[in-house]
């Protein structure tokens, strides 16, 4: 399989299905980081339009020292920080942020969605950069500009407090726990 | 937890489920969680949050590339397009007008591919010097023979590596630390396996765990006993080469039978400096097949040319197809 570097690369030279393929590997992983730190859906197909129009844009600052799983991410990462600014710039303004989506949304979803949202914001973004987006300590470190050692004990700290709140909600709901852990090879319906 | 009790700390155990810890850290995490009971809980309780987590699945709308996108790439390959034009055509006149300007021209490119050239071959000095030759025989054993029989078991699934044959490397090759009852063997290769002309020929850190079916193990393994013997009788590589070839002449070594394959799906596996863990995958062995054939190193083809045998003396192809889980089940990074 090309690595995604060398595509990127021949992207550069000018090839059009170099870049098809990348957006073929990454469009639902992209997705998916924006659905789960915006809760909305529209802005994150939106945000995965803008996340490759910047591709292109820069196409030809791109120097495959970084990875290119890593420069796509740090592209997303700016792009949630701008939308959430301006979030609370028209939340200032008097106008409220549009509230999370959840109609349809699986009870156990929102159960997982709650306890997360209980972490602290940095820490939480280090648990699902891991969890979801299956980056490596280093590549975190990197992309937040943050020791590694930090990465790996700010993980540690926000699994544990993770595990804490998911057992005490599982004592109060057990079936929602057991729903949730249940194998679901294609679990459908977040929207 | 007691660090008394335990030779690795909580956060370490949690790095070793995650593939982040280098290879004798990992070793040693494997064998004491196999021990450890209390160690196993608080890895199934990692385990159960990672599960749970990935509750929260997001399913993407399946669209093609929006017009949007589609537009503004046109617009991009068209001006790359352009610009390559107007320097050909830019090169042209300067070419016809200036003759004098096309040899500074010449000279600076000459000039400029020598020093392209010279840090090149730098860069590869630097690199090679970095394991220029066999280290120590130590290096290369793991002190622990029990933690070589996890490391070498975990290439593979439990429901095959556990009644698999085992090998261990002692000072004068391989030797079996069992018998097996299902025809598959299981070992940690070193580096020596690597291909002639690579700079980690002789790196003692590499730890590679695999586990060959029956069919591997009667055709491939006896290279990986046949080059390692020859690195402990101190052969240089032109010998072992040499060696190989003649053996592969006489049928002293046999093309890959079919079906050769081998799992290495290992999480404490250390490949090389620039791989590391790696992925967990499948190899399959042939004898020598064009990669056309398997579509491997195709856009968006999940199958990879493997390049251990590659240009070298043993007459081989080896396929590579990444698995979605380590052997323990956990799920994979993306590659």
């Amino acid at each position: 399989m090309t690595s995604d570097e060398a595509l990127m690369l021949e992207f550069q030279g000018g090839s059009r299905a170099a870049f098809e393929e990348l957006f073929a590997r990454y469009r639902k992983s992209l997705y998916g980081f924006f659905w789960r730190r915006l809760n909305n859906p529209e802005r994150a197909e939106d945000l995965v339009q803008e996340t490759f129009l910047a591709v292109i844009r820069a196409a030809s600052r791109y120097e495959p020292r970084a990875l290119v799983r890593t420069y796509l991410y740090g592209i997303a990462l700016k792009l949630v920080a701008a939308e959430r600014r301006k979030f609370l710039t028209s939340s200032t303004l008097g106008h409220s942020a549009p509230e999370p989506k959840t109609d349809g949304t699986p009870e156990f979803v929102l159960w997982v969605r709650q306890a997360m949202e209980k972490l602290n914001s940095p820490d939480r973004e280090i648990l699902m950069l891991r969890e979801y987006e299956q980056l490596s300590y280093s590549d975190i470190a990197e992309l937040l500009r943050i020791p590694i050692n930090t990465v790996r004990s700010k993980l540690f700290r926000s699994r544990l407090e993770l595990k804490g709140y998911l057992e005490s909600e599982a004592k109060t709901n057990p079936a929602l726990r057991a729903s949730a852990v249940q194998p679901h090879p294609r679990r459908r319906g977040l929207q | 937890m007691s660090t008394n009790r335990h030779p690795i700390e909580q956060e370490e155990l949690m790095a070793y489920l995650d593939g982040e810890l280098p290879t004798d850290q990992a070793t040693e995490a494997m064998s004491h969680l196999e021990l450890c009971p209390e160690c196993r809980t608080l890895a199934a309780d990692f385990q159960d949050v990672s599960q749970t987590l990935m509750a929260w699945e997001v399913e993407s709308p399946e669209v093609g590339i929006p017009s949007e996108i589609n537009v503004a790439l046109g617009e991009r390959l068209q001006k790359r397009k352009a610009a390559k034009v107007n320097w050909s055509n830019l090169e042209n006149r300067v070419i016809t007008r200036r003759w004098l300007w096309a040899g500074a021209l010449a000279i600076v490119c000459v000039a400029v591919g020598l020093q392209l050239t010279l840090t090149s071959r730098n860069r590869n000095e630097d690199r090679s010097t970095v394991y220029p030759s066999m280290a120590s025989i130590e290096q290369y054993l793991m002190p622990d023979r029990n933690t070589e029989i996890a490391m070498a078991r975990s290439a593979a699934p439990e429901a095959i590596s556990s009644d698999a044959k085992i090998l261990v490397l002692g000072w004068r090759g391989y030797e079996p630390a069992n018998q097996g009852k299902n025809g598959f063997v299981c070992m940690v290769e070193r580096s020596w396996m690597s291909p002639f002309n690579s700079a980690e020929f002789w790196n003692p850190r590499v730890r590679v765990p695999m586990c060959f079916n029956p069919a591997a193990a009667r055709s491939i393994l006896p290279l990986t006993i046949k080059r390692t013997e020859m690195v402990l009788a101190g052969m240089s590589k032109a010998q072992m080469i040499d060696s190989i070839r003649a053996g592969f002449a006489n049928k002293e070594l046999l093309a890959p039978e079919p079906g050769a394959m081998c799992y290495m799906m290992s999480r404490a596996g250390y490949l090389n400096d620039t791989l590391g863990h790696y992925v967990p995958h499948l190899m399959f062995y042939f004898p020598l097949t064009d990669k056309s054939s398997w579509g491997a190193d195709l856009a968006g083809s999940p199958v990879t040319l493997n390049p251990q045998f590659r240009d070298g003396p043993e007459p081989i192809t080896e396929f590579v197809i990444p698995v979605g889980k380590w052997s323990d089940g956990t799920a994979a990074p993306v590659m």
